[in-house]
C-alpha cells in the first residue's frame, strides 16, 4: 500500500516519464481545479458519462456482479460506490441539489485525498463491463473509469506500467518495445519450431512484405510469452494460402492508450495502424488475440481515425475468419490432436463488447473432441473477468496480492469445470492467468484459441 | 529518474530499479540485483542465463522469447524459476541490465 | 393556507416538474454518444433494439435474472405505482365509472365503483409493502447501505408517506374521501377556475407530499425513469459486422 495515503495503489510513473510522453504533471495545489475543469468539459461531450452520473438509483445490483468487489469486499469497489468517488464531486459542482444540500444528497467537495482514491480504485476496476451487463439501466461504469483514468493521466498520475508502455508505443509502435531485428529473429525461431514439431512443415512469417493482401496484427506479448498463438495464426494463413504479413511498425494488437490516455496514445495507435496498412497496400487487417485492443480496433476506428490522411481498411479478428472457414467447411481439422479437457474463459471485451461469444465456440467445438469442451458457469456475456483486465497487471507486492484476490472468482469457476486446459484467447488474460493458476494451485495449462487451431490443422500437400 | 549507488558507481534506474542504460552493465550490477531478488549466490547456471540475455539484447534490442531463452541457454523453464524466483522476464532481465518488460507480461 | 397549498403550490409543482424534467433531458442531449459502446450480444437491428429496451422496461429483466430479491420489491413497487397513477387519473376523471365506460353493457356503474375501490386497495397495499421491503433492504443489506446517501432514504420516506396516507383513506371509512369533491377541486385547477380544497386533513397532507415529490423529482435520482431510456439507447444498439473472407488467399470461403 502507498505509505502516504494508506491506499492500495500501483507504483506511479515519474514526472520525467510523463514529460517524455509530452505531459507536464500538474502541481498538487492545482490538481483539484484542473480535475474539476476536465469533469466540466466531459459532461458536455460524453453522454455515456453523464448518464452514468445521473441515472444511478443505488440499488446495489452491481455489487455481486463485480469480481473486484467479490475479491476485496471493499465498498469503494462496488461499481456504484466506485463511480460515487466522482459522482460526489459531480453533484457538488454541477447539480442544483448538490450545490444547495450537499450533505443530504451525498455531494462532496473534491480534494487531493479523493484524487488519490480515484487513482487507487479506478486502477482496481478492470473495465470489464459486467456491471453494465447486470445493471437494470445498463449504466456502463467502465465509461467512468475511462474518464477518471484520462483525467489522472492529464494530471500526471498513471501507473508506471501504463506510462512505460505508452512510452514504448511512441518509440516502437508496440507495448514491449520490440525491434525489427528482434521480431524477425523470434519469428525465425518459431518457423524452426514448426518445422521440427510438424513433420518438416515450412511456414513463413513475412515481415513488412510490400504488396501483401492481409496485415496480421499480433499482440506483442506473443513474442515473449505466447509463441503458440503466433504459430497457430501463421499455420492458418499458410493453410488457406494467404498473402499476409506482419508489420514491424505496428506489431501490437493491444492499445494501452485505450486504457489510460484515449485522447492521444489510443489515436496514435489507430493512426499508425492505418498508415502502415496503406503503405503495405493491404486489403484487409486481421487482428490477433487481444481483448481490449480488439475492442479499440473494432468499435472505435469510426470515431477515432478522423485524423487527416487516414484511410480506413476493413478489420476482422482472426477468430472471425477461422470461424467463417470452419462454417464453410474449408478447413480439415483433427480434434483428436487436442485431446484434453478444456474450458473457455470468455475475455470480457470479446464477450460484452465485441460479440464474440459464438465464434469462439464454433472454433472450440471444431478443434477439440466431442465432449471435451466444458463451459464455465457463468459464461459468455455473463462471464467474470480474469482479474487483470484493462492492464492492471502490476507486480509490486501489494498490487500483486490484489490481482490474486481479484481472480478468486475466476479460480473458483475454473476449478468447478474440472478442466486440465484453460483457453483464454487474450494477452492480458494470459498474462494474468499464467501466474494466477499457480497462486490458486489450479492444475490447468493456459493456452490461446488459435494455438488449438494451428495444432489441429491437417496439412495434405 | 532515481539513482542508486552500487560499488561506488551512480547508476540511473527506472521506478522498478531496472538499469536505464544497459551499456553501464558490469558483473557487480548482477550481484547487486541478485541480492535484492533474494538470490543468495550467482552460480554458473545463473551466469549462463545472464550472458545469453546480454548477448541477445545487444544483437536484437529485445529480450528473447522465454521458450527461446530456455532452449538456447539449455536451462528448462522450471529451473529458470528456481534460479530467478521472479521469473526470467523480470529477475533475470534485471540482473542482465535489460529494461523492464512493458505491456501484457 | 387554502391559497398556498390549494392554488399556488399546485401550479408551482407542475411548472417545476415539467420544466425541470425538460431541462434535465435537454442537458442529456447536449453531450454526444461518441463511440458505439453497445453491449454484446447486440440487437440485430434498431427495431430489435427497441423491443429489447421495452422488454427490459416492462419486466426489469436484469434484476429478475441477476438479483431476484431486489426484483421482487422493485418490480411490484413500480407496477403498482404505474397502475395506480393510471387509476387515479381514470377514477378522478370519471368519478369511479371508468370500468363502466369501458364496457357499458357488462359492467354497471355500481360494479365499476366497487372494482375501482377493490383494485385501488390491493395495489395500494402492494405498493406500501413493496416500499417497506425496499426500505428494509436498504437498511439491512450492508452493500446497499454503504452506497446510500440520506436522499436515498428520504425518497423512500416520501413515497411511503404518500402510500400510507392513501391506504388509511381507503381502509378506514372514517377517513374516506369520495372522488367527487376531489374532482371538483382538480377540475378547477385545470380550468383555471379556482375551487376550494376539500376540507379533509389527510387529503391535504397527502396532496402536499405529492406536490413535494413533483418538485423534488427533476433534481433527484427519480429521473431514472427517463434516464433508463437514454442510457439503454447508448448501450443497446445494433452493430454491422464487416464481411468475412481473406482477399487474395488461395483457399476462398466459396469454391
Amino acid at each position: 500500500m502507498s505509505e502516504a495515503t494508506g491506499l492500495r495503489q500501483p507504483k506511479k510513473a515519474s514526472a520525467d516519464l510523463f514529460r517524455k510522453l509530452g505531459v507536464e504533471p500538474v502541481p498538487d495545489n492545482e490538481k483539484v481545479q484542473e480535475a474539476i475543469r476536465h469533469l466540466d468539459d466531459f459532461r458536455f461531450r460524453v453522454r455515456s458519462f453523464v448518464m452514468a452520473m445521473e441515472s444511478c438509483v443505488k440499488c446495489g445490483a452491481c455489487a455481486e456482479a463485480c469480481h473486484t468487489y467479490l475479491g476485496t469486499r471493499d465498498p469503494n469497489n462496488i461499481p456504484a460506490g466506485r463511480v460515487d468517488l466522482i459522482r460526489k464531486a459531480y453533484k457538488r459542482y454541477f447539480t442544483v441539489q448538490g450545490q444547495l444540500f450537499p450533505g443530504l444528497v451525498g455531494a462532496q467537495d473534491l480534494d487531493l485525498e479523493t484524487i488519490e482514491k480515484w487513482y487507487s480504485y479506478f486502477y482496481q476496476c478492470s473495465e470489464c463491463r459486467r456491471c453494465a451487463h447486470v445493471c437494470p439501466f445498463g449504466i456502463d461504469t467502465a465509461e467512468v473509469t475511462f474518464i477518471a483514468r484520462q483525467i489522472l493521466y492529464w494530471l500526471g498520475i498513471a501507473p508506471q506500467l501504463h506510462a512505460a508502455t505508452a512510452e514504448a508505443i511512441l518509440r516502437t509502435g508496440n507495448h514491449m518495445g520490440l525491434t525489427k531485428a528482434g521480431i524477425e529473429d523470434t519469428l525465425e525461431f518459431l518457423a524452426e519450431e514448426i518445422e521440427e514439431d510438424y513433420d518438416g512443415l515450412k511456414v513463413e512469417f513475412p515481415v513488412d512484405k510490400p504488396n501483401s493482401d492481409i496485415l496480421y496484427v499480433p499482440s506483442s506479448a506473443d513474442f515473449m510469452l505466447n509463441p503458440n498463438t503466433l504459430k497457430g495464426a501463421a499455420m492458418f494463413f499458410k493453410y488457406v494460402g494467404a498473402n499476409w504479413t506482419i508489420s514491424s511498425e505496428i506489431t501490437e494488437a493491444g492499445n494501452f492508450g485505450y486504457l489510460s490516455d484515449q485522447s492521444r496514445i489510443q489515436r496514435e495507435m489507430v493512426t499508425r495502424l492505418f498508415r502502415e496498412a496503406t503503405k503495405l497496400g493491404v486489403k484487409k487487417i486481421v487482428w490477433g488475440e487481444c481483448g481490449h485492443g480488439w475492442r479499440a480496433a473494432k468499435m472505435y476506428p469510426p470515431t477515432v481515425s478522423d485524423l487527416p490522411g487516414v484511410k480506413r481498411i476493413p478489420i476482422t479478428h482472426i477468430h472471425d475468419e477461422v470461424e467463417a472457414y470452419i462454417k464453410a467447411g474449408r478447413l480439415e481439422l483433427d480434434p483428436k490432436r487436442n485431446d484434453r479437457k478444456v474450458t473457455l474463459h470468455d475475455p470480457c471485451n470479446y464477450a460484452r463488447a465485441c460479440g464474440h461469444s459464438d465464434n469462439m465456440r464454433v472454433i472450440m467445438n471444431a478443434v477439440v473432441p466431442k465432449g471435451a469442451f466444458v463451459e464455465m458457469k457463468p459464461s459468455r456475456e455473463a462471464n467474470f473477468c480474469c482479474g487483470g483486465g484493462s492492464g492492471i497487471l502490476f507486480d509490486d507486492p501489494d498490487m500483486y496480492q490484489f490481482r490474486i484476490l481479484a481472480s478468486n472468482k475466476k479460480a473458483e469457476q475454473v476449478r468447478e469445470t474440472g478442466a486440465d486446459t484453460l483457453c483464454a484467447p487474450c494477452s492480458i488474460c494470459k498474462a494474468q492467468l499464467y501466474p494466477m493458476v499457480k497462486e490458486h494451485k489450479l492444475p490447468v495449462e493456459v493456452v490461446g484459441l488459435i494455438d488449438l487451431v494451428g495444432h489441429a490443422l491437417v496439412f495434405r500437400d | 529518474m532515481p539513482f542508486v549507488e552500487v560499488e561506488g558507481k551512480q547508476i540511473e534506474v527506472d521506478e522498478d530499479g531496472f538499469m536505464v542504460d544497459p551499456s553501464q552493465w558490469w558483473p557487480g550490477w548482477a550481484h547487486y540485483v541478485a541480492k535484492q531478488e533474494g538470490i543468495s549466490e550467482l552460480t554458473d547456471r545463473h551466469w549462463q542465463v545472464i550472458e545469453f540475455l546480454k548477448d541477445y539484447y545487444a544483437k536484437t534490442g529485445i529480450a528473447p522469447m522465454i521458450r527461446k531463452l530456455c532452449k538456447e541457454s539449455g536451462i528448462p523453464l522450471k529451473e529458470m524459476y528456481e534460479l530467478f524466483p521472479t521469473g526470467p522476464a523480470k529477475g533475470a532481465c534485471k540482473c542482465a541490465g535489460l529494461p523492464k518488460p512493458t505491456g501484457c507480461v | 393556507m387554502d391559497l398556498i397549498i390549494g392554488q399556488i403550490l399546485p401550479y408551482t409543482a407542475a411548472v417545476v416538474f415539467i420544466g425541470g424534467v425538460t431541462w434535465r433531458i435537454w442537458r442529456w442531449m447536449i453531450p454526444r454518444i461518441v463511440h458505439n459502446i453497445t453491449l454484446s450480444p447486440w440487437p440485430a437491428s434498431w427495431s430489435a433494439a427497441i423491443v429489447w429496451i421495452l422488454w427490459q422496461f416492462a419486466t426489469f429483466w436484469n434484476l429478475l435474472k441477476f438479483d431476484r430479491p431486489l426484483w421482487a420489491g422493485a418490480w411490484f413497487m413500480h407496477i403498482a405505482l404505474f397502475l395506480m397513477l393510471g387509476g387515479h387519473i381514470a377514477a378522478f376523471y370519471t368519478v369511479g365509472l371508468q370500468f363502466h365506460l369501458m364496457a357499458p353493457g357488462i359492467i354497471t356503474p355500481e360494479m365499476s365503483l366497487a372494482l375501482s375501490d377493490w383494485i385501488g386497495t390491493v395495489l395500494g397495499l402492494i405498493f406500501l409493502v413493496a416500499l417497506l421491503y425496499l426500505l428494509g433492504r436498504r437498511l439491512v443489506n450492508e452493500q446497499v447501505r454503504n452506497i446510500s446517501s440520506a436522499s436515498d432514504f428520504l425518497h423512500l420516506f416520501l413515497l411511503i408517506g404518500i402510500a400510507a396516507l392513501g391506504n388509511i383513506m381507503r381502509l378506514f371509512p372514517d377517513y374516506h374521501l369520495g372522488y367527487a369533491p376531489v374532482r371538483e377541486y382538480l377540475a378547477g385547477l385545470f380550468l383555471f377556475n379556482p375551487q376550494p380544497l376539500p376540507d379533509h386533513t389527510l387529503f391535504i397532507m397527502k396532496y402536499t407530499l405529492v406536490m413535494t415529490l413533483m418538485i423534488v423529482f427533476p433534481f433527484s435520482k427519480l429521473m431514472h425513469s427517463f434516464g433508463f431510456f437514454w442510457e439503454r439507447w447508448i448501450v443497446n444498439r445494433p452493430y454491422k459486422e464487416p464481411a468475412r473472407g481473406l482477399p487474395g488467399a488461395r483457399l476462398q470461403l466459396r469454391k
